[in-house]
């Protein structure tokens, strides 16, 4: 009669968790229509769009006015699946009409600047209060990148001038941390300054903003390539990816490639459950527990005497 | 093997948490407690985020208490009326708990109110149970018969109105105080991601006066219901359960309980209370150490809700 009553509450629970998959499937299945850009990483947007044939470049002989940059990531869409454990991404481009006699000559720099979703980040610092450390100020800032990394071929002020890397967002400095409006406390400009430099060095920490300034290397006359590594704790979404060319401080050549890391397979499937239908997901995971305690207890029940 | 958390959204090695699971699994078979107050600490240093943390070990304290509630439920060990009342104050508090969660995570405060939390429990329960174990290993030592006082006399509690008959516990009382009881631990399951026994069960035995035999299993009777209702509502209101987490830490976890009740069975009931007193106290000085020194870095970062 005792197993009975366990075995009843066994089956109880495999109908109860039948039933919430089968609810789940036909949720999934109402909820196709996913924001657009999950789908497909989009092409490619060419900054300098115009540009001629490289026999016509050859006859207008300017120097300097007809290189052109393109690139591209090895990987457009990288699935976050409950293996991922942080990737590799490879950048390349090519230097169209390249005037460059060698790949070692450093005729042309490449800057590449990689960033992720801009979200709002709390910036806490902990004093002591009474022999206790605790949060007691905090600043937050809009439109923190989750992820940046800048790849060069050089230190980048010996690329790109100091106006030029403030207006475009190149390098840890330049970055565009937004204080927000309403902060929890007024803060001093010397207190922001220090809460900016804090954002900065604990993404750091985490592998989250990379700074390279020799990883871009040129392969030939016009081919590069630089790797940048995403971390395991990189946050989903779409990242832009800057390519920029410059020659003597002088920017010839600009160029924008996305790439979008999307959660695919049971990762995503898991996560969209649990921000989708918080309340099922919720019951499953007691289902689930309730079944795993009445599991172990019938398995490793002792014998009748 | 590395796992990708769904809602923790970090890479996690699986055997460590599977392993952590069984340990503490053991160590909850071994002193016939939840474990919610070794697990949510671990996890918390282990890296998983504090709030994440809360929420996953409630689904994990169903697991590994419902097998143990279903064994009382068969020894007729359960004051269901007694259990009932404790679960209505208990989802009520739990309520608050949550929202509270919600609350001190946007004021940057969660940290250190949980720490505070396990601080002043830990300290107050395991000094208080290091005592009794002590005095009690001490008169046996001495040749002394101990047995478990239970007085029958009367305290402020009797004096309240609504007066329930509690037919298991053979107790008259009224039934605010077992509300109120259940609403304070129902609060601190979903603030320190754990059961409450620890606070449950010595408050039954000397505030409600309920017999010793009917305590645990009424105690885990509502500490299965208190955590699945908390589960959920950690899960509804701040997204903090991680199911693969959960499913890891109880794969270890009911299997790690069984080696310990078998092992528990070899100890005395006074050494067992002086060895849970030591490590509850020693889990609490954990605590209090990352309060009192100094952080190796002042500031953190945290996600800015909207």
């Amino acid at each position: 009669m005792r197993t009975g009553l366990v075995r009843a509450a066994v089956l109880g629970v495999t109908v109860v968790l039948a039933a919430t998959f089968l609810l789940l499937a036909a949720g999934e299945g109402a909820s196709q229509g996913q924001p657009p850009q999950r789908k497909k990483a989009p092409a490619p947007v060419a900054k300098e769009a115009t540009q001629g044939t490289p026999q016509e470049v050859k006859r207008e002989q300017q120097p300097g006015a007809r290189e052109s940059v393109q690139a591209d990531v090895s990987a457009r869409t990288v699935s976050v699946t409950s293996s991922f454990n942080g990737t590799e991404i490879v950048i390349f481009g090519a230097v169209d009409n390249s005037q460059q006699p060698s790949a070692e000559s450093g005729y042309y720099d490449v800057v590449i600047v990689v960033e992720g979703v801009p979200g709002r980040v709390v910036a806490r610092r902990k004093n002591n209060v009474a022999g206790l450390w605790l949060n007691t100020s905090s600043a937050t800032f809009d439109a923190v990148p989750s992820y940046y990394a800048v790849a060069s071929t050089r230190p980048l002020d010996e690329i790109a001038s100091e106006e030029f890397r403030a207006s475009h967002g190149i390098g840890f400095q330049h970055l565009r941390l937004t204080p927000a409006f309403g902060q929890a406390q007024a803060l001093s400009t010397e207190d922001l300054k220090e809460f900016r430099s804090a954002v900065i060095r604990l993404k750091q920490k985490e592998g989250l903003y990379v700074q390279d300034p020799y990883s871009v290397a040129f392969i030939g006359r016009s081919l590069f390539r630089s790797a940048i590594e995403l971390p395991a704790n990189v946050t989903v979404g779409p990242f832009t990816t800057r390519v920029f060319l410059f020659r003597e401080e002088k920017l010839l050549s600009q160029y924008s490639v996305r790439l979008t890391l999307e959660r695919e397979g049971l990762e995503r499937y898991l996560h969209s459950f649990a921000f989708g239908y918080p309340t099922l997901y919720g019951f499953m995971t007691v289902a689930i527990a309730v079944a795993a305690g009445l599991l172990a207890s019938t398995v490793f029940r002792k014998p009748a005497h | 093997m590395q796992f990708y958390l769904p809602v923790a959204e970090m890479s996690a090695n699986i055997f460590i948490f599977i392993a952590m699971g069984g340990a503490v699994g053991f160590l909850s078979g071994l002193f016939g407690v939840g474990g919610g107050f070794l697990m949510t600490p671990l996890l918390i240093f282990s890296g998983i985020p504090p709030a994440v943390a809360v929420g996953t070990e409630a689904a994990q304290i169903v697991a590994s208490s419902v097998s143990g509630a279903l064994a009382q439920w068969r020894r007729r060990n359960i004051d269901i009326t007694m259990g009932l009342v404790l679960l209505a104050g208990g989802i009520v508090g739990s309520f608050f708990g949550v929202e509270l969660v919600g609350v001190l995570r946007r004021l940057g405060q969660f940290e250190f109110f949980v720490s505070a939390c396990y601080v002043t429990f830990l300290g107050v329960i395991g000094t208080l149970m290091m005592i009794e174990s002590v005095n009690t290993i001490r008169k046996i030592r001495g040749g002394m018969v101990v047995g478990m006082r239970r007085s029958g006399q009367h305290n402020w509690i009797h004096g309240l109105p609504l007066k329930m008959r509690f037919q298991r516990s053979k107790l008259y009382i009224s039934a605010i105080p077992p509300f109120l009881l259940g609403l304070f631990v129902g609060l601190l399951a979903a603030i320190m991601g754990v059961g409450g026994g620890f606070i449950m069960v010595p408050a039954m035995i000397y505030l409600l006066r309920v017999p010793t035999n009917v305590v645990v299993g009424t105690s885990l009777f509502q500490i299965v219901f208190l955590t699945a209702v908390t589960t959920i509502l950690q899960a509804r209101l701040n997204y903090t359960v991680d199911v693969v987490l959960a499913v890891l830490l109880m794969m270890g976890g009911v299997i790690g309980a069984q080696f310990g009740v078998a092992a528990g069975e070899r100890l005395k009931g006074e050494q067992l209370r002086f060895l849970l007193a030591g490590l509850v106290l020693l889990v609490g000085l954990r605590f209090a150490w990352q309060l009192i020194a100094e952080p190796r870095d002042l500031y953190s970062l945290s996600p800015g809700g909207a």
